[in-house]
């Protein structure tokens, strides 16, 4: 207990560091954020049989049936426990990730529609996004049936719907609460929430992944 | 997605290449081999993008985001001052079809490499990203916030820092690995390269880029060379994911060292 007072009380002279805002007003997200705790699901989807035994099988043949062991994407939801970063402007928000794929998802805050014409299916979906008062509401379809829910093989189908609601409740912390919804694979939505920390002296390394490790990254 | 790779691309320009002009004979340099259509120099400058006034951000820089188009070389550009060694690899690179291009094996294309894909230009004051749909779906991040590079090597895109010159925005990168081809031509460079490019929003649409490849390893003196680049107002960037199916090496017609070309 003693711990936490500590750990929650700024030092004496300090002021606390208050949220950050843009220029706009809206809470600015930007920063380096490690995942506080595991990364993989807290929970277990409430999954239908035919998924279940998907589920099974890729659990009986976790490497071989990886996705990301195949330097393809980890998708939405399954995250890493390598940073991520956030650059956030007022019609656009981009999420790079530092694993796995070295890659980015944008969300769109620009108004539009989502949009499946060019990629019906992807493994990073097509992402909408709003502010609801401070939290930025990122809304996810669109996505193809490959990609995993975390690293122990949770299985998902295309229809697979991701609602991310994104809060900074302090300086130091992102708090992202998930609604992942799939009416094909799942009896009903599971809903979980993460905890992000602020990496305030990191940046993103380059982290790249080798096909069929036919050329030396090192 | 379905992709479309850079040698289905370069398939593409063949096909135009046989249907448009039958006559045509490959460029080489002289005293050097001819090159294949991809590796090829352009004789004329590719059309002007969409026209209107150059955006500009809040503090009044000019604004570089939004999709754009790969970047396009021009004609009559200066040739790379290659050293003995790098010329040879060169060579022999191009006659063999580019078959051992990593690049066609989902690592990244370094810089300044162009693809044939969209890249998405989004601008803080303090930070640039360059946004890839392909080679690999990946980015660079330009840091205007320090003028000092970080202690770094061995990377595929480099330590990238950036300053406003005028209009201009002016990208410093070192801190590369050796592994990455400059393009098709096969250029070879050593992890002393250092970059230096410059984005010129020229109005709307149209980007003009300088750039400056110096490598004391493998160039007799600096190659500096332009570029344009247009702004794609019709579609939007896909996901383009090189490792998915990637078919790429197996339409590569010369002999790989990697085995996996034809």
């Amino acid at each position: 207990m003693a711990l936490l007072i500590t750990a929650s009380v700024p030092a004496c002279g300090q002021e606390p560091k208050s949220i950050p805002r843009t220029a706009g007003g809206k809470v600015d997200l930007s920063g380096v954020w490690i995942v506080n705790g595991s990364n993989n699901l807290p929970a277990d989807p409430a999954y239908l049989p035919d998924a279940k035994k998907k589920w099974a099988e890729n659990k009986a043949n976790l490497t071989k049936n990886d996705p990301a062991a195949a330097c393809l994407p980890n998708g939405v939801v399954r995250i890493t426990k390598l940073p991520y970063k956030i650059v956030q402007t007022p019609k656009l928000i981009v999420l790079l990730s530092e694993g796995n794929t070295h890659s980015y998802r944008r969300f769109f805050l620009d108004g539009r529609p989502h949009n499946l014409d060019l990629d019906p299916e992807s493994w990073t979906g097509d992402s909408i996004a709003h502010w609801d008062g401070d939290t930025l509401v990122v809304d996810t379809i669109g996505f193809n049936d490959k990609s995993w829910l975390d690293d122990t093989g949770k299985p998902h189908s295309e229809a697979l719907h991701v609602i991310e609601r994104y809060d900074r409740p302090d300086f130091n912390h992102l708090q992202v609460r998930y609604t992942v919804e799939d009416k094909k694979a799942m009896s009903k939505p599971l809903i979980f929430t993460r905890v992000f920390n602020l990496a305030p002296n990191r940046d993103l390394k380059e982290y790249f992944c080798a096909y069929k490790g036919l050329v030396s990254l090192k | 997605m379905c992709k479309i790779s850079q040698s289905q691309w370069l398939a593409a320009a063949i096909l135009v290449c046989l249907c448009q002009t039958t006559g045509a004979q490959a460029q080489g340099r002289p005293g050097s081999t001819s090159r294949f259509p991809g590796a090829e120099r352009p004789t004329s400058a590719p059309p002007p993008g969409p026209a209107g006034p150059l955006p500009r951000t809040p503090d009044g820089k000019p604004d570089l985001s939004g999709i754009w188009n790969g970047q396009r070389p021009l004609p009559h550009q200066p040739e790379p001052d290659l050293l003995p060694w790098a010329a040879k690899i060169a060579k022999q690179r191009v006659e063999n079809y580019s078959a051992d291009d990593p690049e066609a094996r989902c690592v990244p294309g370094g810089v300044p490499r162009s693809t044939p894909y969209h890249t998405e230009f989004v601008q803080t004051p303090k930070l640039v990203l360059m946004l890839f749909e392909g080679n690999i779906h990946s980015f660079r991040q330009i840091f205007l916030d320090r003028t000092e590079h970080f202690k770094v090597k061995d990377l595929w895109y480099g330590d990238s820092i950036g300053h406003w010159d005028g209009d201009t925005l002016v990208v410093d990168t070192v801190g590369f690995n050796d592994r990455f081809w400059f393009g098709m031509s096969g250029e070879p460079h050593t992890t002393q390269l250092h970059v230096i490019e410059r984005y010129h929003r020229r109005d709307y649409g149209n980007m003009d880029i300088q750039i400056t490849i110096d490598d004391p390893g493998a160039l007799a003196k600096p190659w500096v060379f332009n570029r344009v680049s247009t702004l794609e107002t019709q579609i939007e960037m896909t996901e383009y994911v090189c490792n998915e199916n990637n078919l790429d090496p197996s339409h590569l017609v010369g002999d790989s060292k990697f085995g996996d070309s034809k």
